[in-house]
Formats: C-alpha cells, sequence, structure tokens
C-alpha cells in the first residue's frame, strides 16, 4: 500500500482551522454543560421536591438517547416547531449541551452527596447557616472529589464534537471527510485525523489526573 | 404546517428491522469485546514487559479517539489493509468491537487490581498455581466488581451502534433517516426515531442503576 | 549457628532433639530496596515444636515467616525443609508451599466461596481430589475446628474468630507439615481470641509443628516450646519460654516486654 500524505499538506490550512472549531465547539461545550448540569444537579440536592421529577427524567432521558440522534433532531426537527432555523454550528452547541449537562448533573448530585453528613452537622455546630455551609465546606470539598469525573467528561466532549460533521458543523472530522472525498485518498486523511485527535485528548486526561493526584487530599474528610 | 404521524406506524416493519440490527450488533460487539477485555487486562497485569506495553498501548489508543473516525477509518482500511473485502456490518463490528474492548480492559484490569493481594497469598500458599489462582479466586471476584461498569459500556454501546449509520448499515439510525428523506417527515420520522431510543434506553438505563446499587462493593 | 545464646546448656533439653530439624534458617536475608526486613537470621524448628516469633513492628517476624513459604524469595542465606534447600524458583517452592500450610492476619477467606467451599479448594484444585473426597475432608477439617454447623455459611455471615478457624481448618485439610501462623489473632475481638488459640494449642498438642507469629504472650509462654526474639530484622534472643519471659538475658527483651505489660 503506497501513502501520499500530500493531500493533507495541500489543504493543512482547512483542516486546521476545522481542529480550531472542534476546540471551540468542545469549549463552548463544556462551559454551558458545566453551567446547566451544575444547576441541575444542585436543584436536585438541594431544591423543592417538585422539581425532582422533571429533573431526573431530563437526565434519564439524556442518557437513553445517543447523541447522534439529539444532534440531527436538534438541527432538522427542531426548526420545524419553533420556526428559527439553527446555523449547525449553534445546533451543534444546543444539543450537545444539553446532553452532557446530564452527565455533569449527575457528577455533581453524586460528588455533593458524597460528603457525610457528619461535615454539614460539625458546620451548623458552628453556627452557619445553610448557604454559607453549601458555598464554604460541601461544595469546596465535592469539587475536589468530582475533577476525575470532569476530566473524562471534557473527554468524551470532545470526542461528541466530531459527530457534530453528521449534521455539517466544519469541525475536524467534517473537514477530514471533505478532503477525503476530494482527494481520494481517505486512508491518509483519516490517519492524520487519528493522530491529531489522539494528541489533542491524550493530554486531557492525564492533566486532570496529575491536577487531582495534587489536590485529593482537600477532598478527603 | 400539517404532520403526518402515520408514516411511522406504515414503516413500523423496517423499523423494527433496524431495532433488531441495533440489537444484534450491541449483542455481537460486547460478546466480543467481554474476552477481548479480560484478555487485554491479563495481558497488561502480566510482568511480561511486551505483552503489558502492548495491551496499554491499544488501550489508550481506542480510549482517545472519536469512536465515529475509528468507524471511518476501519471502512477504508480494513479493505486495502487485508486484501479482502469486507461489509458495512462486518467493518461496523469490528470497529465497535475495538473501542469496546479496550474500555473493557481498562475496566477489567482495574476489577482485578482492586482484588487484594492477601488473596492471591492466601491462595499460593495452598500451593495453587497462578492460574488456578487467577481462575479460581480472582476473576469470580472481579466479575462482581466490574459488573456495574459493564452494564454501564452496555448501555453506552447500545447507543453508540447509532454511529455506524455513517457507512450505511441499517440499524435503527439509517433505517428511520432513510425513511425520512424518503418520505420528507422529518420530524415525525426524526421524533419517532428519538422516541424508539428513548423507550429501550430508559429501562435499560434504570437497570443499570439498580446493578448499581445492588452490587456496591463495600470493603 | 552464633544466635543460639548460652543459656541453652543450663535450660530443658529442646524438644525432639536428636532429629534433625525440620526447618533450618541459615544467615537468612531480606531486604526491600533499601530496608534491610531480616539480617542474617540463623535458627531451628523441630518436629512437633511450637516456635513463637515476638518482637515489635516491623522486627522483620512476618517477613521471615513469609520466607518460609516462598512468598518472598530471600536475598541471602539458606532455608532447609527436612534437609533439602528450598528452591529458588516459583514452580519449586508452589510445591513445597503445598508442605506448608499458613494462617493469615486477616483471614483471608474467599468471600464468594462457602466455608465448605474454602476448606475443600486446596485438595481439589491442588492434591486433585475428587470433589467427594475433598468435601469429605472438609467437613473433617470442619469439625476438629468447632464449625461442622456452618460449613454452608460465608465468610461474611461468620464472625471474625469463626472466620480464622475456617482459615485454619483450610491449610489443615492440606495435611501440612509445618502450620504458619502470621499474627492470627492481632484482628480478632478479644471474645474471639479465646476460640482460636484453643484450636491451635489442641493442634500443638496433637504434634503439629507450628512457627507462629503472635503479641499474645500468654499463649507464647503457655503454649510455645521455643521463644524467638526479633528487633530489627535480627534475633536478638532465643530459648524456653521460661528463660525468655521469666529471665530474659538481653536488655532489649526485657524493655519489649515491659512495654506489652508482661509482668511476668
Amino acid at each position: 500500500m503506497d501513502l501520499d500524505f500530500s493531500p493533507v499538506l495541500d489543504s493543512w490550512q482547512y483542516l486546521l482551522r476545522g481542529v480550531g472549531l472542534t476546540l471551540a465547539l468542545s469549549f463552548l461545550t463544556m462551559l454551558c454543560s458545566l453551567v446547566i448540569g451544575g444547576a441541575i444537579g444542585l436543584a436536585r440536592c438541594y431544591g423543592p421536591q417538585s422539581l425532582r421529577w422533571p429533573l431526573v427524567f431530563y437526565i434519564d432521558s439524556m442518557r437513553s438517547v445517543p447523541v447522534l440522534v439529539v444532534l440531527v433532531w436538534t438541527y432538522f426537527a427542531l426548526p420545524l416547531i419553533t420556526g428559527v432555523v439553527l446555523p449547525p454550528f449553534w445546533a451543534a452547541l444546543i444539543a450537545l449541551s444539553a446532553h452532557i449537562a446530564a452527565y455533569v448533573a449527575e457528577i455533581v448530585r453524586a460528588g455533593v452527596s458524597s460528603i457525610r453528613p457528619g461535615q454539614t452537622r460539625a458546620a451548623f455546630a458552628l453556627g452557619m447557616s445553610r448557604a454559607q455551609t453549601i458555598r464554604t465546606i460541601v461544595l469546596p470539598q465535592a469539587l475536589v472529589r468530582m475533577l476525575p469525573a470532569f476530566g473524562s467528561i471534557l473527554s468524551i466532549t470532545i470526542k461528541d464534537t466530531a459527530i457534530a460533521a453528521v449534521i455539517a458543523v466544519p469541525e475536524y472530522m467534517n473537514r477530514s471527510q471533505t478532503v477525503a472525498g476530494q482527494s481520494f485518498h481517505p486512508i491518509e486523511i483519516f490517519t492524520v485525523a487519528m493522530a491529531v485527535y489522539f494528541i489533542i485528548l491524550f493530554p486531557v486526561t492525564r492533566v486532570v489526573d496529575m491536577v487531582y493526584v495534587r489536590l485529593a487530599y482537600l477532598g478527603r474528610s | 404546517m400539517n404532520f403526518d404521524w402515520s408514516v411511522v406506524w406504515r414503516n413500523a416493519d423496517v423499523l423494527v428491522e433496524g431495532t433488531e440490527l441495533t440489537i444484534l450488533l450491541a449483542v455481537t460487539t460486547m460478546v466480543i469485546a467481554i474476552p477481548g477485555g479480560i484478555l487485554l487486562a491479563l495481558m497488561r497485569l502480566s510482568g511480561v514487559r511486551a505483552l503489558s506495553s502492548t495491551s496499554a498501548c491499544f488501550v489508550e489508543l481506542f480510549r482517545n479517539l472519536p469512536l465515529i473516525l475509528v468507524i471511518y477509518t476501519a471502512y477504508y482500511v480494513l479493505p486495502v489493509a487485508t486484501g479482502l473485502s469486507f461489509s458495512p456490518i462486518t467493518t461496523a463490528i469490528v470497529a465497535l468491537s475495538l473501542n469496546v474492548s479496550a474500555y473493557n480492559g481498562e475496566t477489567f484490569r482495574a476489577g482485578i487490581a482492586s482484588i487484594r493481594q492477601g488473596q492471591s497469598e492466601a491462595a499460593y500458599a495452598l500451593g495453587m498455581t497462578r492460574w488456578q489462582t487467577t481462575r479460581e479466586i480472582v476473576l469470580p471476584q472481579a466479575v462482581r466488581r466490574v459488573l456495574p461498569v459493564l452494564a454501564s459500556t452496555w448501555v453506552s454501546l447500545f447507543k453508540d451502534t447509532s454511529l455506524v449509520s455513517v457507512i450505511s448499515v441499517g440499524e435503527l439510525a439509517y433505517t428511520s433517516m432513510r425513511i425520512r428523506a424518503q418520505t420528507y417527515r422529518v420530524l415525525e420520522m426524526l421524533t419517532a426515531m428519538a422516541a424508539i431510543y428513548w423507550l429501550l434506553g430508559y429501562p435499560q438505563a434504570k437497570l443499570v442503576d439498580w446493578i448499581n446499587r445492588r452490587y456496591a462493593v463495600n470493603e | 549457628m552464633s544466635a543460639i545464646t548460652a543459656t541453652e546448656e543450663n535450660a530443658t533439653p529442646r524438644k525432639g532433639s536428636g532429629a534433625p530439624p525440620v526447618l533450618l534458617y541459615r544467615d537468612v536475608r531480606k531486604h526491600f530496596g533499601a530496608f534491610i526486613a531480616v539480617s542474617g537470621v540463623s535458627m531451628e524448628v523441630r518436629k512437633g515444636e511450637v516456635v513463637c516469633l515476638i518482637g515489635p513492628s516491623g522486627s522483620g517476624k512476618s517477613t521471615l515467616l513469609r520466607c518460609t513459604n516462598g512468598l518472598e524469595l530471600i536475598d541471602g542465606g539458606e532455608i532447609a525443609l527436612d534437609g533439602e534447600l528450598l528452591p529458588r524458583n516459583w514452580e519449586g517452592m508452589r510445591r513445597v508451599r503445598q508442605r506448608m500450610g499458613m494462617v493469615f492476619q486477616n483471614f483471608e477467606l474467599f468471600p464468594h466461596k462457602t466455608a465448605l467451599g474454602n476448606v475443600s479448594i486446596g485438595p481439589m484444585t491442588v492434591l486433585r481430589l475428587s470433589r467427594a473426597e475433598a468435601e469429605q475432608r472438609a467437613k473433617a477439617m470442619l469439625d476438629k475446628v468447632g464449625l461442622a454447623d456452618k460449613i454452608a455459611s460465608y465468610p461474611a455471615q461468620l464472625s471474625g474468630g469463626q472466620q480464622q478457624r475456617v482459615a485454619i481448618a483450610r491449610a489443615l485439610a492440606m495435611e501440612p507439615e509445618v502450620m504458619l501462623f502470621d499474627e492470627p489473632t492481632s484482628a480478632l475481638d478479644p471474645e474471639t481470641i479465646g476460640e482460636v488459640l484453643n484450636v491451635m494449642k489442641r493442634l500443638a498438642e496433637e504434634g503439629m509443628t507450628m512457627i507462629v507469629v503472635t503479641h499474645e504472650m500468654t499463649f507464647a509462654r503457655h503454649v510455645g516450646d521455643w521463644v524467638v526474639v526479633m528487633d530489627r530484622g535480627a534475633i536478638i534472643e532465643q530459648g524456653p519460654p521460661e528463660q525468655i519471659f521469666d529471665s530474659p538475658t538481653v536488655e532489649r527483651t526485657r524493655d519489649f516486654l515491659s512495654h506489652l505489660g508482661w509482668s511476668g
């Protein structure tokens, strides 16, 4: 098998901009998911009972349905209901954030519940209010414990942006497909794509692990 | 805007076929990926440098690649690398199996490593060989530990089968979207697709929760 | 044999003297990286003797025991069983392990097997007995340790003392020549220590050769035939229990015993 990597080199700027979009979409999705998912997770722990059922339903639904389905539905079907046409990037952002926020919510809920009741009791015994206790005692410890899980969510987010290629978001996967289709050298293009994604993803979990190892003692009680 | 939901019922038989293929893909992949994962874990935990490095590299590679990319690459590389022609379904199973085996490899490795060393020592003290110890003492306990994680992996796999639609494998996602293209009933078909996945996936997610509660390990 | 102290000539003769020792340790050394766990230990274990290894934590007692059945491989010196040097390879040691039984501090019963399963797995997989024969032997052993009614129980359903007795039965089922006990009662509640020590005492009375690493000084004083005191990897004193406990000759032994509250 003789390989010809020149199509990659010829289109490197085009592909690089695709990588940029992959990173941008990942970063924005992560941000939105953390905010939305964090809110939902905290609402499940500390919010009114009436909210629990719809939130649990939402979380479990997102766990049951594939990302591809959420992406495709958001891009093609949602506009038919709302009348608003979404550009691919924004449809992907909404779909991915909604999907991943559910996982974040679960992580937040699990992290907060892992803090022993003795910790809150000790805080109350000192005279702290509920809000103060949550803010200064529970959340800081819980956040440290959640770090590895967040690292893995970041990794999943970056991988899921590749699926957005299916709804024509011009990120790296999509652009690799385009170049592969035009140059008839799919093997070389996709091999490079694998290398690029690996180089992006491999450090993500490693760095999170390293940071966690240094900070883990803060969350141990 | 008028919606015609009857398109779903009219194509029900095709959708059922797609669902069957989804289930078949998931089951076949898991049947390959569980022994695959155990093998990778044993390689990683063996003292042999060559085996454990190979296993570690394999696992790290597939855990750090988007599955959709692996599917595409398999589609193009397999025929060229082996000189044989592969049906899309076979390609799909290969790509899914490689991916899930890697995850299972890590799951089993962590599960086996979590079995206290004293257990192996007690077995050695009785005169058991390393293989007897692994087979009779370590693996049975590890399986119990990994069950919750395997259940989660299964649910993810079930959802990930939708990705093989990109190489035209006729599972549920591909089938739904093909009917959409043929009938122009976008909202109806895509909603039906989501609903069917939801109906199949929701009970599975709840089952995973139950397994997690039941098999939670407390030392 | 430089580690044997001078007072030995005055004491009662050692049990089994005249016959060659079951276990012979000559200048045994073991280190973990830079840490020297056992530094030049020489001693004997005679047939039918109960040898008690006592000393502060980290003195190398457990390590020496684990070197005896090859869970650790020694770095220097020799250990001989019935006159034959212990092999240095895993497979060779595996055969030797069948002739020794070991009881661990935290029992290490196999949680996924019943008491009967735990005791019969050794004879079945290692000695290749049939299931029926192995289970028959297992029942006899469990009866011997007083747990005939618990054969179908899982370890999680048993108390600590009961689990340790099952562990003893498991080791006995292999019909070993020597029984090695690594702090068998250290992880037990005070109420259950007695039942385990009683089983060990009966084993001793039946003539089993035993090496016991223990902090139970009463046991060592009354059941032990020979006491070896270790500190920081070396033997500082060894002799019959009367000498060690009633009139130790070495300062560090006296310190150690008084720290434990031993008033003789």
